[in-house]
């Protein structure tokens, strides 16, 4: 081969190369299915805990869930601590299906209405109750009691339209990525409260405070359960609460997260309270009769420094209601 | 002046255009056993099929008589069914779902008393039977003259045919409990089905055995990936309690590659062999973490005892088990 013929080969195989990369480029879709929302300004949640008071949780057994609540309130400082006058608080619930109270697959409506009501009780301007339930909001939020119980105290619900979402990308996140958020019921809101039930789930081993915060996403979040721990992580740096309570009256010990048989229940009879939302899983895991090796998004959490999955070293205060 | 190639540059060049064939066709089978969780999302709904499959929101209509529909019925398939369940989508799909059928009613006279009918068209009796088992609750009632179905306090659940139904409802009034029972009944009288059976059911000792407690595991059973289509039963024999498993496989080479590697995945977690006296050809007991699991086949039959406390109750078992196998063709 000569000088020529190397030249004239060596142009027509990068020639060749430089079509086939133009036309895979060409067909190449960099954004993922479903999720991304271009032409939305991108957003992130702020940091609703408040520094002075965190690592702080409350732990209290009895059959009545209000009492347990106020108990445990109060044994982390009082609603009052953290809801001041004017303060505008949303409320994260779980609607996610249409159900009623009794499966325990949502968070109890009368449990909603009596943190609504220690939040006006403490001055607050505005209470919003949320979520983006997986079945229809409107059968969910009515069938699960929710709205009724919201509407009684004085809480707006808010439920989801195409509008409410806007693009957010969680802080050093592979997963949620300019993924539709449920924002809009977050504007003007300086306080944050979760509100979960303590359920098996058939892909995480548990649904929690953690999962809960999964009800602010839009768009084929299903794609999350193929990487759930790492999601629930995620979706646990995506939001810093104010607090979180963790709704142990009844646990669903099987067949979550749906369940459907009060079989599926089991009297537990435990309210948690708490700032710290790794430590409040950590000790849910204990009455689903789990460890924290078999739920990896709490270590998964702790190691990304959003709280302690040894929960006992927040001294957390025990009480009974009798 | 260009040369002649070479053979060895010819066999290069046909080698080289083999391995881009293979990626080629590799690339064009992979897209059709694509992750449906992933996928379907994006996919569009074929939710007229379970129209054709006798059954129809109307019908579930008549299921539900002297109620009111409370919504329209829904459908959903593999691409949407977690815009219903959620993450318990998944124990369906793994079992080959095709389509669910939900839709809910209330007693006339109180709007608050309702119940939901779920209809999960699996496509056979055997992956009904498999959703049904492994979620059946503890201390359920069974439903007299229904071979698998059983009630709790609120909901009433059964397979009939392909169909897996749920029937849950918001009330435990003994009028709803009524209202479920007929449901159920009409369901099975206007959903049209093949007959069909379950061989591995009858085929494990009924000594001791829980009749209610065989469970189906489509997949990954005893955290063995490649242990799928596996049926466990559960024993109470002298105070002592055991579980047995049987699978029946492609052939008996299927059967005894598949022992084979069960035995090896118990050895590489940890597993010793035991010598065992247990008169069946081929058996292998292990002990592992405090307990002995026994593994044998038997012609197309994969079959065994897991996690027994003791190794005599285990052997005695599986020798009955091994028993019913030889009793039919393999």
């Amino acid at each position: 081969m000569n000088r020529r013929e190397f030249l004239g080969r060596a142009a027509k195989a990068s020639a060749t190369i430089a079509a086939t990369c133009s036309f895979a480029y060409w067909l190449y879709e960099g954004a993922p299915p479903g999720p991304s929302q271009k032409g939305h300004a991108p957003v992130v949640l702020p940091d609703f805990s408040i520094p002075d008071l965190r690592g702080r949780m409350g732990i209290v057994t009895g059959r009545d869930r209000i009492q347990t609540l106020r108990r445990a309130l109060k044994a982390i400082g009082g609603i009052e601590a953290f809801i001041k006058r004017g303060d505008r608080v949303l409320l994260k619930v779980n609607a996610a299906f249409a159900t009623p109270p009794i499966l325990s697959a949502t968070t109890d409506p009368q449990l909603v209405a009596e943190v609504a009501r220690l939040c006006f009780k403490a001055g607050a301007s505005s209470v919003v109750v949320t979520d983006n339930p997986i079945n229809d909001p409107a059968s969910c939020f009515t069938l699960t009691g929710i709205a009724e119980a919201a509407r009684l105290v004085g809480a707006r619900v808010v439920m989801p339209t195409e509008e409410s979402f806007k693009p957010t990308t969680v802080r050093g996140g592979a997963l949620i990525r300019e993924w539709p958020l449920l924002y809009d019921p977050f504007v003007g809101v300086n306080r944050v409260i979760g509100i979960a039930p303590v359920k098996d789930h058939h892909r995480s081993g548990a649904s929690m405070t953690m999962k809960n915060w999964y009800g602010l996403l839009g768009g084929r979040r299903n794609i999350l359960h193929q990487d759930i721990h790492n999601a629930i992580r995620e979706l646990a740096v995506m939001v810093s609460p104010t607090l979180v309570i963790l709704d142990g009256t009844t646990t669903m010990m099987n067949n979550g997260p749906t369940g459907g048989s009060l079989a599926d229940l089991k009297r537990t009879n435990t309210m948690i309270v708490s700032t710290d939302q790794v430590a409040t899983d950590a000790f849910g895991a204990t009455l689903l009769g789990r460890t924290v090796t078999q739920l990896p998004y709490i270590s998964k959490a702790e190691s990304s420094g959003l709280g302690t999955a040894d929960y006992e070293s927040l001294n957390p205060v025990r009480e009974s209601t009798g | 002046m260009v040369g002649q190639p070479t053979k060895r540059e010819t066999s290069i060049g046909f080698g080289i255009l083999l391995v881009l064939a293979g990626i080629v066709i590799g690339i064009f089978i992979k897209q059709f056993h694509y992750n449906r969780a992933i996928i379907g999302g994006v996919l569009e709904g074929d939710t007229s099929a379970i129209l054709t499959a006798g059954l129809s929101g109307e019908l579930l209509v008549e299921m539900a008589e002297g109620m009111v529909a409370l919504n329209p019925p829904e459908i959903f398939g593999p691409e949407n069914l977690s815009d219903k369940i959620d993450g318990k989508a998944e124990l369906y799909l793994s079992a080959g779902f095709l389509r669910l059928l939900c839709q809910r009613f209330a007693e006339a006279s109180d709007s608050n008393s309702w119940m939901e009918g779920f209809v999960y068209d699996m496509g056979t009796m055997r992956r009904a039977f498999a959703v049904y088992s492994v979620q059946r609750r503890a201390d359920a009632e069974k439903i007299p003259g229904m071979e698998f179905a059983y009630r709790t306090e609120n909901a009433l659940f059964f397979v009939h045919g392909r169909y897996y139904v749920e029937v849950i409802a918001a009330v435990t009034t003994e009028e709803m409990a009524e209202a479920m029972r007929s449901f159920a009944d009409n369901f099975i009288g206007k959903a049209e089905v093949q007959g069909g059976r379950i061989e591995e059911l009858a085929l494990f000792p009924r000594e001791g055995l829980d009749q209610d407690g065989i469970t189906l595991l489509i997949s990954d059973a005893f955290g063995f990936d490649r242990f799928d289509n596996v049926f466990i039963a559960n024993y109470a024999v002298e105070n002592v309690q055991l579980m047995a498993f049987l699978s029946i496989r492609e052939d008996p080479s299927a059967a005894s590659e598949l022992a084979a590697a069960y035995h090896g995945f118990l050895m590489a977690n940890g597993g010793v062999d035991v010598k065992s006296d247990v008169e069946i050809p081929g058996a292998k007991l292990v002990k592992i973490l405090d307990t002995f699991e026994l593994i044998f086949s038997h012609g197309k039959f994969l079959a065994g005892v897991h996690e027994a406390q003791d190794r005599g109750p285990a052997e005695k078992l599986a020798v009955t088990l091994m028993q019913n196998l030889s009793g039919v063709g393999t």
